[in-house]
């Protein structure tokens, strides 16, 4: 019997984080039709102070301030499955592992300046934009660990050996598109307005949709690997016990 | 690149067991090599900031005359002598060490930590009397430079006490002692006595 | 390429031929390809850092922390542009420090000293982006999109760039630290003992900087003389020595758990004998 070591429960916390996440996401008021940068001081000063927004900002951020490094565990996961792969040095693990410290702390780092805005509505309404503006860039702009962490992975999924390999070959391409879709995002502060500014087409929904079809394709493939892992690995220990 | 024939610390696989045979280094540079270009690198950043600390000495000769005034020359000479005195027992702890007295060895370089030690007790008296008469870091561009400076090289005495643990970690231990380690640390503790010679010319005598 | 210049570990029958077969085959079966990846991605990136920061956005030499609030203002307006696009690049390719930090803690991992050391640094390192560099990039960016800002407002804003991004000391001087002691009490011979020494030089930059948090002119302030100037020589000499060790650490790497062998035994080595194949 295998000792309980605690991988399945880790990755049985994603659907649950997922719950969480996705009910922030539409409890904050500025998500489902997203702010727009060209909205004056005096229009996101009352959006902040609109009694029927402020709750909602809060106790959104507030989720997403807990559970916002929720994912890690699922990504030191995928961190193992790379360390699997035929490669010759465990350097892309932590390429990958370098990759994930960076993320969620951008995320956290943009839910501070939200919440910052929402603590004080009756602020100048100045400072309130300028608070807005730092949690909106860092939340759209600050791409590059997701970029990389696709990439990396990616990269380890091309370079592990062909007849075995840990995940198949598209989800590497998978990693890749989702890669190329991201970068757009970086670019959001051209444009206050159009489908570059950070409400709009390529640097919100696009960008938005593909980490949440990143995170729900991964964690398949994931669960996939440990699972079929998790049987090779006891099939294997009863045909030595056989063989004793 | 690795032009290094000695691993480093790898006693007694590098140079030669101390006290055994020669007694004398076969080495034509004490030390490991690599520590020279610890030694030559950081000369030339405090060559650097003494130039800095020069040129703008001499855009504001008065106001720099006027500050140093403040400073003891009683206790930049006691510094001095503390320092100068610290590296004359590193010297003779490499040698005692060299021809195998490693008692005497470990003798002098805890008189040379007393040294130092007591280095750093005049410095903080030093620093604390100043800030008593109100002379402070930012109190003006000379004194900037003097809390800098001293503070700067007060930081690589404390690093040379991490050196003087070193030696006497090697010099307690029976096997596979390394000479050249020793050598290494005691070259360590001149270049900090010789910032500070430097330091105190500039910033105590040279008016 | 000929027998006389493979490294150890590349599998016999590399083809000579233009330099674009040579590396592709190298990219299919030289096993140190995941190492070179690392080397050149750090290559490129530091290259791309230069011109994003220098030339692009004028974000470096820093701007003096002495200015008034017009002109501060002014600074944003003229580089509204390069501040914009420069730093949206960084956004983009900012990741390429984590294959940097990857291989730098990979030496660590070929020393003979602990694993701790490499995961320590890799941990120290991957946090510093965020608030050495990409916090700064966000700030200016967020303080060029609006030209029409209240110039007191841009003033906090370039304050909070140029002070996190110099003012980031504790990741740089610890995580320099770790790479000092490990290449110290290594009987490998990764790096050489003079590397490990000039890791204290990088160091000690942090503890220089610290000032800058304190002075807003003279050669202690983020753009001074010391702070600044002197600091950022030292870390180039620094930044140049480690990428040319790298590439030799790579150079002589044979995949084994000993003293790595140096370079001209290499080739000794392979004149008489192919090369060992990867396991």
């Amino acid at each position: 019997m295998r000792r309980t070591d605690g991988e399945l429960i880790l990755f049985w916390t994603l659907p649950v984080l997922a719950f969480i996440w996705v009910s922030a996401f539409l409890l904050f008021p500025a998500f489902i039709h997203p702010m727009s940068p060209s909205m004056t001081a005096a229009q996101v000063a009352d959006f902040y102070r609109d009694p029927a927004h402020l709750s909602r900002i809060r106790y959104s951020m507030i989720l997403f301030n807990w559970f916002g490094v929720g994912l890690i565990p699922m990504l030191m996961l995928l961190v193992m499955q790379v360390r699997r792969m035929a490669h010759r040095t465990p350097i892309l693990s932590y390429c990958l592992l370098g990759c994930t410290a960076g993320g969620p702390t951008v995320f956290l780092i943009a839910d501070l300046f939200w919440l910052l805005a929402a603590f004080q509505p009756g602020r100048g309404p100045q400072l309130t934009l300028m608070f807005n503006d730092l949690a909106w860039m860092t939340f759209t702009a600050v791409v590059p660990f997701l970029i990389g962490q696709s990439l990396v992975i990616a990269l380890a999924i091309y370079l592990d050996r062909p007849d075995r390999p840990v995940f198949r070959r598209w989800v590497a391409h998978f990693n890749v598109v989702v890669a190329a879709a991201l970068v757009p995002a970086a670019f959001t502060g051209l444009a206050l307005s159009g489908p570059m500014a950070w409400n709009g087409l390529l640097p919100f929904w696009v960008k938005n949709i593909a980490i949440g079809a990143w995170i729900v394709v991964m964690s398949v493939a994931l669960g996939r690997n440990i699972y079929r892992q998790r049987a090779e690995d006891s099939d294997q220990r009863v045909a030595e016990e056989a063989a004793v | 690149m690795t032009g290094v024939a000695q691993a480093g610390p790898q006693p007694g696989a590098a140079g030669q067991p101390p006290g055994e045979g020669t007694g004398k280094s076969h080495r034509a540079i004490p030390g490991q090599p690599d520590i020279w270009v610890l030694v030559l690198f950081e000369a030339l950043v405090f060559t650097a900031y003494f130039a800095v600390y020069l040129v703008h000495r001499s855009a504001h000769s008065e106001l720099f005359l006027r500050s140093q005034a403040e400073l003891s020359p009683w206790l930049g000479t006691l510094d001095t002598l503390l320092m100068l005195t610290s590296s004359l027992f590193m010297l003779l702890c490499v040698q005692a060490s060299r021809a195998g007295a490693f008692r005497a060895a470990i003798t002098h370089v805890c008189i040379t930590a007393l040294l130092g030690t007591a280095f750093l007790a005049s410095k903080i008296t030093e620093w604390a009397l100043l800030a008593h008469d109100g002379y402070g870091f930012t109190s003006n561009e000379f004194f900037t430079y003097y809390f800098f400076l001293t503070g700067i090289h007060f930081l690589h005495l404390l690093i040379g006490f991490i050196t003087i643990g070193v030696i006497i970690y090697q010099l307690r231990r029976r096997e596979r002692r390394s000479q050249e380690l020793v050598e290494t640390c005691a070259v360590y503790w001149h270049t900090v006595d010789l910032l500070w010679v430097l330091i105190f010319s500039l910033l105590y005598v040279v008016r | 390429m000929s027998e006389t210049t493979a490294e150890p570990g590349t599998p016999p029958g590399a083809p000579a031929g233009s330099r674009l077969s040579r590396t592709a085959w190298h990219w299919r079966n030289n096993p140190k390809r995941e190492l070179w990846f690392a080397w050149y991605t750090t290559v490129v990136f530091y290259n791309i850092f230069f011109i994003v920061f220098f030339p692009v956005t004028h974000a470096q030499p820093p701007p003096h922390p002495w200015w008034s609030d017009a002109q501060v203002a002014y600074w944003f307006n003229h580089n509204h542009d390069g501040l914009i696009i420069g730093f949206a690049i960084i956004f983009a390719v900012a990741a390429m420090t984590a294959p940097q930090n990857a291989l730098i803690a990979y030496s660590m991992r070929r020393m003979s000293v602990s694993r701790a050391f490499g995961y320590s640094y890799l941990v120290m390192y991957s946090l510093s982006a965020v608030p050495g560099m990409l916090l700064l990039c966000v700030v200016l960016s967020v303080g060029a999109m609006r030209p029409g800002r209240d110039p007191a407002q841009l003033h906090w804003l370039y304050d909070f760039a140029f002070l996190s991004f110099t003012g980031t000391m504790g990741i740089f001087l610890l995580g320099s630290l770790v790479w000092m002691l490990a290449i110290l009490l290594d009987k490998n011979r990764v790096m050489p003992k003079w590397f490990g020494y000039l890791n204290l030089c990088n160091a000690l930059t942090e503890v220089v900087v610290a000032p800058a948090w304190i002075f807003h002119r003279g050669v202690l302030d983020w753009n001074g003389l010391i702070s600044w100037w002197i600091n950022v020589a030292v870390f180039g000499i620094y930044t140049g020595a480690f990428i040319t060790l790298l590439r030799t650490m790579i150079l002589r790497e044979d995949f084994g758990d000993g003293p790595l062998p140096d370079l001209k035994k290499n080739h000794q080595a392979k004149a008489s004998t192919l090369a060992g194949t990867p396991r």
